[in-house]
This record gives C-alpha cells, structure tokens and sequence, in this order.
C-alpha cells in the first residue's frame, strides 16, 4: 500500500481507510456539536478535540521522533501569549496573531532543538522541562509587556474576525477543524519518508544515522511542525477560556498531560493520542465538576496509576493492542508490512 | 558590602549542603539503574510529611525521628523499585520517564487528597535558632543539614568502596552483564540501591521539615534543582553531586540576592547551558549521555 516510491520526502499515500476513520469522527464531532445544547456536554467535546489536537502535535516530535518532550507548554504558551497580547494591545486578528505565534514557536523549537538533539532519553527530556519553567519565569518577570502572574484576559468581542463566538458550538467546529488539520498532518508524516525516517531513528538512531539518515535534520523538521500545531492550540485556548496567565499556560503538568494521553492511547500512532485525548479528557471534565474542589486531585490520582499500569501491561498503548487483538480474533492478514514498531515491541519483551 | 556578600556565600553553600543531600539519591539510582526517578521530590515530600506527622502526633523532634523516616522510606523504594521499576528496566528511556512520572503524578495527588493543600511546618527549638561565626549568621538547622549532608556522602562513598554490597553496586552500574556473570544477584543490587537511594533522600526530607512547610508539592520545587545538581555533577556520579549542590546552591544565593525574581530562572539557564556545551556535566564521563542510556 504504502511503499516509498518518490524520492521526495514530501510524497505520502495516505491510506483511504484512515482517511474514511478521519472523516466518520468529524462528522460524528459536528453533529454532536449541533445537536447538543448542553453548556458542559458541548464543553466537554471541545476539550475532547482540543487535546486530540495538542497530544497529537506533541506525538510529532514524541512520537513519532521518539524524543519525549516534557516541554511542549513552552510552544502552548508562545502561541497564546503571541496572539493574545497582538490582539490586546495592537489589534491584530487572532487569527493572525495565531499564524505568528505558530510561526514564532516552530523558530523557538528550532533554535532549542537543534543543540539539544544530541541529547538522548532523560537528557533532551529534562532540557525540554527546563525551557518551559525558564519561559514561565520570565513571563511572570516581564509584567510590563504579560501582567505577570495577574494574567491577561481577553476582551470579549464576539466577530469572526475576532476568534470569539457566542455559541460553544462554534468553538467546536474550529476545534474540530484544527483535530482534522493535525491528524491529516500525523498522518502525511507516517506515510510519507519522512514517517519511515522518524521511526527508523526512533528504534535506533545509531543504525538509521549508519544507514544515512540525516537524523538530527529530520528531528528538527518533526520538532517545527509539533510546536507549530502546539502553539495553534495554544491560541485556540486562550480565544475559549478568554484568560491565560503563566502557572497555568506554561505548567508542566499540562506538557505531562499532552504526552501521557498520547502513550495511554498509543504512542507513535495517528489514532493513539486522538484516542487518549477522548479517553482522558471527558473523565477530566466529569471528575473535575462532580468532585470539584473536595477532592481536587483525585483526577490526577486515576491519571498517575493510569499511566503507571499502561506503561506497565501495555507498553504500546490502547490502540495498538486493541488492534491487535482485532487482527488475532478476526484473522485479517493487513496488506500492509509490519511496522518497525510491532516488530521492536516482539524483540524487546 | 564584604560582610553581606560573605553571608550570600555562606547561605549558598549551606542550601548547597541539602541540594546534595537530594541529589545523590538522584544520581545513585540512576548511576545504577540508569533510570530516572522523576518521583523523587515526591519521596522526598513522603519523607517531610512522615517527620512531620511523627512530630504532631508523637511530638517527636524530627532529628529523633530520622531514624524511623529513613526506614520507612527504605521501605517505600524497596516497594516502588518491586512494583514499578522492575517491569520497566528494559523499556524505552521514554516509558521509563512516562512510568516514573506517572508514579510522581499519583504521589503528588494522593497527597493533595489525603492532606489538602495546606502548608504545614514543624516548629522546634532549633529551627529558629542562629549562632554567629565572626559578622555572620548561621541558622542551626541548615548547619545541622549541611553537616549531615557531607556525612551521609562520606559514609555512602566509604560503603560504595569499601563493603562487599557497595563494590557489587559498582560493578553492577559500570557492566551489567560482566556483573552477572561474576555471580552478582544484579536484581537484588537494583532493588537494594533503589531503596538505598529513597533512604537518603528519607534523610534530606528529615533535615528539611524544621526549615521548609511541608505541602504536596514541595517535592517539584526542590527536585528540580535536584536534575540541575546531578546534571552539573554528571549523572551517577556522587561527588559529582555533592560539588554540584554546592555550585548550585551558591548560584541560586546570589542571584538571589541580584536579581530576586528571575533566581529560579537563572539556574535554569545554567542548566540548559551545561546540558548543551558539556551534557556529561563537569565532572561525568565523556559520552555517558548517548552511550550509558541505551
């Protein structure tokens, strides 16, 4: 199905099935969005589809680079904090202003990125985590130009011209636009050369480095396109919950968050961190309301042993197995060869 | 101006003494195990509540209580390194970091649950007290930890060198197969450092309770500058840790005392300049980033 022919690594076959999958959620996404009225079921599904987006755009680099990023609230940040305050304080259309975050945060990542790739495992992972405390930090120290830790609200201009609609239901549709564009994107990347390159240097970086593959140039596309999409979710959080300030924007737990719901659903896949984001997201939302502030953090509890026992029993995530599963129960022979993922998994264990 | 800078250095070195104390559980566990425990601020916070629990309901000092934490946390290393690290040894560095996470999320949330938020500290009566060197002032408590600190890594290095556990502990961290081909139980050596490593950082929790509150994430704020110190020394290596508790503590002092507001930020710096120039850290073995983490 999927061979690679054309030496562009642009060139990608996307298979039709995925796109059928792709297609039978968006229009499953919309209907709800216009059939439901429920202020906190309407809001729910905006969170299912903003962190399919973001976890999906972390897996890029993740993922599918194999580079664990425990900094993407760095890239979040830059896109909320760039469009927010071009918005605020000269004008600009956020939706302008969230090309120019987007655009800012890929140079960002390139400009951290490219030293840092050398750097393997928990290196590259603690270099990322400090990024983002550095970045909060100085947020919080230039009042000046981000009110510090007073946070930035944003004015309540509905137009589209100005990302601010009245109706929840339009914030899911744009959210349901940018899970598309990100899972499209995902899924170019994995059947393109690109994808074969990122997981041949994901399994052995030495071997594919060996082989000729320019691995730290391919991190670096990987990182650019993760924190664009990262920091286009960014604006889409700041235009919906109207208010950012730098604990909550530049957290580590909201990077931890974006990763974990990546590899509960399936690391290195189009579907795992879609998958995850559906899973996690709603039992957020729902734990968050009903147990409000008597038991905060009892949410984060069920993640913790969440993440411990999937890292634990099912290393490749739910949709891998689920997959599995499927093809054991029903027999289906997949025209397509095994990828280096399965077979690294059965030489690992 | 001499006398306040003096007194900068002295409260950095003395801060430096309980960032070591931390660290080198750290960096022992990964010297070894080659995992990264990101759960170790929250064993650390285990350890500030266990004192301080221990002092409100038993009004024992939590310098009498060291003993029991430092035991209790041997115990939790030893069930945590069973439970979770074990099943993980030869994961991917990225389902290593992704368990060892998950596991810090739990703690820390368990915490907040079970303890609420609330800020709580011990008041003894040598938390407050201060004793003068000359024009300087030296709090009791961060002297106490300070000096322990330095002991603690004394005995760890005399173990490490001298005992039969502590030479097959280094064996085990410098080739594990030639390890088990000598006839070293290597599962029973990780599981022993692992718990050796929660107990030491049971006594730097123990030291700290009389100085800092206690709070559910009291762990992240100092296992951050934890990474920084065992990054700058070179990750496994002690007196690494020890030298770069020091450095970072001195950092964190005076650009605190310069520039306030952006004093976490500034050993952030460090630490990215470090990881990026010389990611073996100053005194880590060449190469040991991309070799030692297969």
């Amino acid at each position: 199905m999927s061979t690679v022919r054309s030496r562009s690594i642009l060139c990608s076959s996307i298979p039709v099935r995925s796109l059928g999958v792709l297609a039978a959620i968006a229009i499953v996404a919309a209907a709800l969005a216009f059939l439901v009225h429920d202020k906190f079921y309407l809001h729910v599904l905006i969170m299912m589809l903003f962190y399919a987006t973001a976890s999906s755009a972390w897996n890029i680099v993740g993922g599918y680079a194999g580079q664990l990023s425990l900094g993407h609230a760095a890239f979040f940040g830059i896109g909320a904090y760039t469009s927010t305050l071009l918005f605020k304080d000269l004008g600009f259309s956020p939706w302008v202003g969230m090309l120019i975050g987007a655009t800012l945060a890929a140079v960002v990542a390139g400009a951290i990125g490219y030293p840092s790739f050398r750097l393997r495992g928990p290196f590259f992972t603690l270099v990322t985590i400090a990024f983002a405390e550095v970045l909060r930090i100085v947020t919080l120290y230039a009042h000046d130009l981000t009110q510090g830790s007073m946070g930035i609200s944003v004015p309540f201009r509905p137009a589209l011209r100005n990302f601010v609609f009245r109706g929840l239901s339009n914030y899911a549709y744009v959210a349901l636009a940018f899970m598309v564009i990100t899972v499209l994107v995902s899924l170019w990347i994995e059947n393109s050369r690109l994808g074969y390159y990122l997981a041949a240097l994901r399994e052995d970086e030495d071997a594919a480095h060996a082989l000729g593959i320019n691995t730290t140039r391919y991190k670096l596309v990987a990182v650019l396109v993760s924190a664009f999409f990262t920091a286009m979710a960014g604006t889409f959080y700041a235009q919906y919950i109207f208010f950012i300030e730098p604990f909550a924007i530049f957290s580590l737990d909201f990077s931890v968050l974006l990763a974990m719901m990546a590899i509960i659903g399936g690391i290195g896949t189009v579907w795992g961190p879609v998958a995850g984001a559906f899973l996690v997201a709603p039992l957020q939302e729902v734990l968050r309301a009903k147990l409000g502030g008597e038991l905060e953090g009892l949410h984060l509890v069920v993640y913790g042993a969440v993440l411990i026992v999937v890292v634990i029993l099912l290393p490749q995530g739910i949709v891998p197995s689920i997959a599995a599963c499927w093809k054991r129960a029903f027999g289906q022979r997949e025209p397509r060869p095994a990828s280096l993922k399965d077979t690294a998994a059965q030489g690992g264990k | 101006m001499g006398v306040i800078l003096a007194q900068v250095m002295v409260s950095g070195i003395l801060l430096g003494g309980v960032y070591a104390l931390i660290s080198v559980g750290l960096t022992l566990i990964f010297g070894v195990l080659r995992v990264i425990n990101f759960a170790h601020g929250e064993f650390l916070m285990i350890a500030m509540y266990a004192s301080f629990w221990l002092f409100r309901l038993y009004g024992l000092d939590p310098y009498v209580s060291i003993l029991l934490v430092v035991a209790f946390l041997f115990l939790v290393g030893l069930a945590t390194e069973f439970l979770v690290i074990r099943p993980i040894l030869n994961a991917s560095a990225s389902m290593q970091i992704a368990a060892t996470v998950g596991l810090s999320i739990l703690l820390q949330n368990l915490a907040l649950v079970t303890m609420t938020a609330n800020y709580r500290s011990v008041e003894t009566r040598l938390s407050r007290a201060v004793v003068s060197v000359g024009p300087l002032m030296v709090g009791v408590s961060r002297l106490v930890a300070f000096l322990v600190a330095l002991a603690i890594t004394g005995i760890l290095f005399l173990f490490l060198q001298r005992s039969y556990l502590g030479k097959a502990i280094r064996c085990t961290a410098q080739d594990r197969q030639a390890a088990l081909l000598m006839g070293i139980n290597t599962e029973r050596v990780y599981l022993l450092t692992f718990a050796i490593g929660s107990a030491l950082v049971g006594v730097a929790g123990a030291l700290l309770t009389p100085l800092y509150p206690v709070f559910p994430t009291v762990g992240t704020y100092f296992v951050l500058a934890a990474f920084v110190v065992v990054v700058l020394g070179g990750l496994g290596n002690l007196t690494g840790a020890l030298l770069g508790g020091f450095i970072i503590g001195l950092v964190e002092a005076f650009s605190g005392f310069y520039v306030p507001e952006l004093k976490e930020a500034v050993y952030f710096v460090v630490f990215i300049i470090v990881l990026l120039i010389r990611p073996t850290g100053i005194f880590g073995v060449v190469g040991a980033e991309e070799v030692g983490l297969k």
